[in-house]
């Protein structure tokens, strides 16, 4: 057995407000494995954004413990939290959260700029070039944001969740803001990447594309109420 | 009224979950406006309010203008029987009263206090209905050369002076040997026209008959007096200009009569004017209260654009609600109703603080400006201060509120919630928000640095040195309660006995028979007796104790001694000013100066530089080399009746005890003034300490504004960029990477403004070359670097502040699009 990327144990997040508690997440345990391909699914609040972040190291859970590499990650620094996103987490958001006032170039080759080690300009270029022709958009380098579409946008921040090479791509509702033609573009080459060996954690609602991943895992009121392989069918 | 009601307490409830940005509001609102209704209050008090007297549009001074025979004007003060002939000519006026002012010590009140006085004519408080707590005014029995002795009170000196006593009514006060019988009290709401000085309050009115005019004065058409004047009311038939032309023939025929025997005054003639008392009593106050209204308005539209950028931050905040509101039906004006219950809720608390500040800023008026301008005691919180109050609530609270709500861009707020609260429905270009910061670090680094150079300038004459001591050193002024003026050789054996009594006393360390340096020099024509070249130098008496006493070191020759005084010797000690100007190489000993008289003074000494502040200095022939003001010091006379004593460290001496200790030796004589050195230089520094205190405050102010204004468009710009921060967040970048960021992305901005800073300079120097170019001295540059690394820090703190709320939290705060 290797060392799973990302491994949760009795995992909680509770928000609160004013004057009242929300328990988002209680008690999850997972782990995603090297080459994984695994959705998160469930009805909208059941926290599997939340979980998604928490594992993304976009946000700190309140209880439990967070494995990255086998390390433990749950009382990292925000700076420290930082470096690991940078170097071993790719994001791709529903909203694209591309930087309008930067060109599709400077978009992508932001991660390698913002790392500790620098790289040359002529290694991000590579880099930059290969992401660009992984997700078919080379040609458009040079344009801003605002001038592809959704599905072209969304390309652009795969290549950018793959430039700095990370260990995992995590995926928040990458359809979500996309017609369903680009919507299966998107996941057909997410679906391609990990067949390359990028591993894949996907949430979505779209029972659809949840189906395609190789393991899904389902929450509700932030709990796993079950999870199931390809090749181990088994009803929730 | 229930909506309004339900508004404003939604209103209030947002507002109570942002205390910095109310606080913020609050603060810079409050005292702008406050400013604002101070200097509006008193520019219609001045400009507009009418003088509290009956006919007041008739009320008219009369002046003395003595023209010399190139028609130049030698001076605007009466002599003594011009003014008793036009008084007594009636031309012109319906009523006119004459008045004289002086300074005199009650001798018969305990604690010998010296009051203003002022010597009129019955007529003046009928002509100004003056309002009356006791007794009556002046009577035709008390008219002039009635010679009868009566007084009136000012509230505040029966309050003070004689502790409110209602029995005050025919007890007698004794000032200058005459004994008045009390008859009024003037009512507290009483106010006098300030003819001769602004901010001076006669205490004490007196027949016009006791004035302190020797009888020479009384005589003399060749004799100008500044303390004289004349009031009335005009003719209803006769025009001002009629006046004048009636008067100037009156007053100049008796006064050429006067003259015709005087070959001095050849050719001059005296041309009468005739002012209206508000004129008179205004001055050059209208101008000042001009100038400070617009410095005020110049404030508060800073203090604006400043709160408009921190709403345009807070309507960014807002967005959300708003777009979630517009999804369930809210218009425009819903919007815009809801934000005019935020922006009237913070413009109602921050009046409220306006006018408590505006209250204080009348009572500092009261006590700092008196004597700067006319008419402050009337200042109060009135119908046109809280209508202005009124007016300005409605239209900020309106302007705000509209101002929010033009930057909503209505159709873009559904995106706002489409986009699950990413996106912006704002409308405020990244053109304008870089215009809008450039702008206020152009305009901040001007009024730093201008402030900057006149706190400068006036801490420099604060902390200049002053050459002596005033360390335990006072001047006593003696008062001589007699008609009858005592002659030298009479006063000379009673200044002996004073001055033992006063060197016996076991505070005083040491003691000098002249006054102290501040207590002031004149203007003295002398003549070289070598080569008749004439100077005008200022001129002091001093005895041998005097130098040392202030620690003025003498440089060269001799001290006066006691036998120069007793013999009257005619020798003199020059200051190195002086020299410099008698002889290049300032080697003046034995030189021979004239003061007219037959016998030249012999200089003797030469005693180094002092500076009074206050003073001006002078160019030495044009060489641009700093000399000091000239001085010469001439023997005091064994009779002269004042002294300067220095304490002994943490000693004091009282008037009273003072007094006591004249009565001992004379009791005619009395304490005319008794001034510590310290308190005379703080009041000839009142200007620089006023200006220093003002600029340091004004500075503070500016900083204060400048860093709101610039948080407020820097925070509403990061709050635009909220989910491009929390995208970078999440792909790896560090805080220092997005502080960096961001002050790289206003860098261009803020030097934009710096740049546009010299602009101004530049334009400023075109238009005030000649105000402006004093000023420009190397000096000027650490000053300017002092500024723009202040700016820098304030422009720094307002990159920081509102990034902090987003990189200080886990990245997914920024990307969730809400808190």
């Amino acid at each position: 057995m290797t060392t799973p990327i990302i491994k949760v144990q009795q995992l909680g997040k509770v928000f609160s407000t004013n004057d009242m508690l929300t328990h988002a997440l209680q008690g999850i345990e997972l782990e995603i494995q090297q080459g994984e391909y695994i959705s998160i699914s469930g009805p909208s609040g059941c926290g599997k954004s939340t979980l998604l972040s928490i594992m993304g190291l976009l946000d700190f859970p309140t209880t439990g413990k967070l494995f990255f590499e086998g390390k433990d990650i749950s009382q990292l620094s925000m700076e420290q939290t930082a470096a690991i996103r940078n170097k071993k987490i790719g994001f791709i958001f529903q909203q694209f959260n591309l930087i309008d006032e930067l060109s599709i170039y400077d978009n992508i080759a932001l991660p390698l700029r913002y790392a500790k080690q620098p790289t040359s300009d002529k290694k991000i270029k590579e880099k930059v070039d290969y992401c660009l022709d992984v997700v078919g958009m080379l040609s458009k380098a040079g344009r801003r944001p605002t001038q592809l579409s959704g599905g072209q946008q969304q390309c652009i921040a795969i290549a950018r969740a793959l430039v700095a090479e990370p260990s995992i791509l995590l995926v928040d509702e990458p359809t979500g803001n996309l017609d369903s033609k680009n919507s299966d573009q998107i996941m057909a080459t997410l679906e391609a990447l990990n067949n390359q060996g990028t591993t894949l954690c996907v949430v979505t609602h779209d029972i659809r594309y949840a189906e395609m991943a190789k393991r899904k895992v389902y929450l509700l009121d932030g709990r796993i109420l079950g999870q199931t392989r390809f090749d181990h069918q088994s009803m929730y | 009224m229930r909506i309004l009601i339900r508004q404003h307490k939604q209103a209030w409830a947002s507002l109570k979950k942002k205390p910095g940005f109310v606080l913020t509001v609050l603060m810079t609102m409050g005292i702008t406006l406050g400013a604002l209704l101070c200097a509006i209050t008193l520019n219609y008090l001045l400009l507009v309010e009418p003088l509290p007297y009956p006919d007041q549009d008739r009320l008219f001074v009369a002046e003395h203008g003595v023209t010399g025979a190139k028609k130049e004007t030698k001076g605007l003060a009466f002599t003594y029987p011009g003014l008793v002939h036009l008084y007594k000519s009636k031309a012109a006026f319906e009523q006119a009263a004459i008045m004289s002012y002086g300074e005199d010590v009650i001798v018969s009140h305990n604690s010998q206090p010296l009051v203003n006085t002022a010597y009129i004519t019955p007529e003046l408080h009928q002509i100004l209905a003056s309002p009356l707590a006791l007794g009556r005014m002046f009577e035709a029995s008390e008219a002039m050369d009635t010679h009868n002795p009566v007084a009136m009170l000012s509230y505040n000196t029966w309050q003070q002076e004689f502790n409110g006593n209602v029995d005050i009514l025919e007890q007698k006060i004794n000032i200058r040997g005459v004994s008045y019988r009390i008859v009024g009290v003037l009512a507290e709401h009483f106010i006098e026209p300030e003819l001769e000085e602004i901010g001076r309050e006669t205490q004490v009115w007196l027949p016009f008959d006791f004035n302190s005019a020797g009888e020479g004065q009384r005589q003399s058409f060749g004799n100008i007096s500044g303390n004289l004047k004349f009031i009335g009311l005009l003719n209803k038939e006769v025009s001002q200009s009629q006046a004048v032309q009636l008067l100037t023939p009156l007053v100049n025929d008796r006064w050429q009569e006067g003259v015709a025997e005087i070959s001095f005054f050849k050719g001059w003639s005296i041309d009468m004017r005739v002012r209206p008392v508000k004129e008179v009593m205004l001055g050059q106050s209208e101008s000042i209260a001009i100038m400070l209204l617009a410095g005020v308005v110049g404030l508060v539209l800073i203090a604006c654009a400043n709160i408009s950028n921190l709403f345009m931050a807070r309507t960014a905040e807002k967005q959300r609600q708003m777009a979630i509101q517009a999804a369930i039906g809210a218009t425009k004006k819903h919007l815009f109703k809801a934000m005019l219950a935020e922006t009237s809720i913070l413009m109602f608390m921050s009046i409220i603080l306006a006018l408590v500040i505006a209250k204080s800023g009348f009572y500092i008026m009261q006590q700092y400006l008196g004597a700067v301008l006319p008419r402050v005691n009337e200042l109060s919180l009135n119908p046109i201060t809280f209508g202005c109050a009124v007016l300005v609530t409605v239209v900020f609270a309106l302007f705000f509120a509209k101002l929010s709500t033009r930057m909503i861009n209505y159709r873009a707020l559904n995106t706002t919630l489409q986009s699950s609260g990413k996106g912006s429905g704002l409308q405020v270009s990244k053109k304008t928000r870089q215009v809008l910061i450039a702008s206020q670090v152009a305009l901040a680094t001007v009024l730093v640095f201008a402030n900057f150079s006149l706190l400068k300038d006036a801490v420099k004459t604060i902390n200049a040195p002053l050459g002596f001591t005033t360390t335990n050193i006072s001047t006593l002024r003696l008062n001589f309660s007699s008609t009858d003026s005592p002659s030298q050789e009479e006063s000379i054996p009673i200044m002996a006995g004073i001055m033992e009594k006063l060197e016996a006393l076991p505070q005083v360390e040491s003691l000098s028979q002249s006054g102290s340096p501040l207590d002031g020099f004149y203007l003295r024509a002398l003549t070289n007796v070598a080569n008749n070249e004439r100077y005008t130098p200022f001129l002091k008496g001093a005895d041998q104790r005097y130098f040392n006493m202030i620690e003025q070191p003498l440089l060269q020759g001799d001290n006066f001694t006691r036998v120069d005084r007793q013999d009257g010797n005619n020798v003199m000690i020059v200051n190195q000013a002086f020299a410099k100007q008698l002889k290049a190489d300032g080697d003046v000993l034995g030189l021979q100066l004239s003061m007219g008289g037959p016998d030249p003074h012999k200089i003797i000494g030469i005693v180094k530089d002092i500076a009074i502040p206050g003073e001006t200095a002078i160019e030495d022939d044009g060489s641009a080399e700093y000399t000091g003001v000239p001085r010469a010091y001439v023997a005091s006379r064994l009779g002269a009746q004042t002294f300067m004593l220095k304490l002994k460290s943490g000693q004091s001496v009282s008037r009273e005890q003072l007094g006591k200790l004249l009565a001992e030796v004379d009791s005619r004589y009395a304490v005319f003034s008794f001034n510590s050195a310290d308190d005379i230089l703080t009041q000839r520094l009142f200007s620089e300490i006023t200006t220093a205190v003002t600029t340091a405050v004004l500075a503070g102010l500016v900083f204060l504004l400048a860093g709101i204004g610039l948080y407020g468009i820097l925070s509403y710009g990061t709050q635009l960029r909220r989910f491009e921060l929390g995208a970078r967040m999440a792909i790896g970048a560090t805080k220092q990477h997005l502080v960096t960021m961001i002050i790289n992305d206003n860098a261009k901005s803020v030097l934009v403004g710096f740049i546009g800073s010299v602009v101004l300079f530049a334009l400023a120097y075109i238009g005030l070359s000649e105000y402006i170019q004093p000023f420009l001295t190397w000096q000027v540059l650490p000053m300017i670097v002092a500024t723009l690394i202040l700016i820098t820090l304030v422009t720094l703190f307002a990159c920081y502040w509102p990034l902090r709320k987003y990189i200080n939290k886990p990245a997914i705060f920024s990307l969730r699009g809400s808190d």
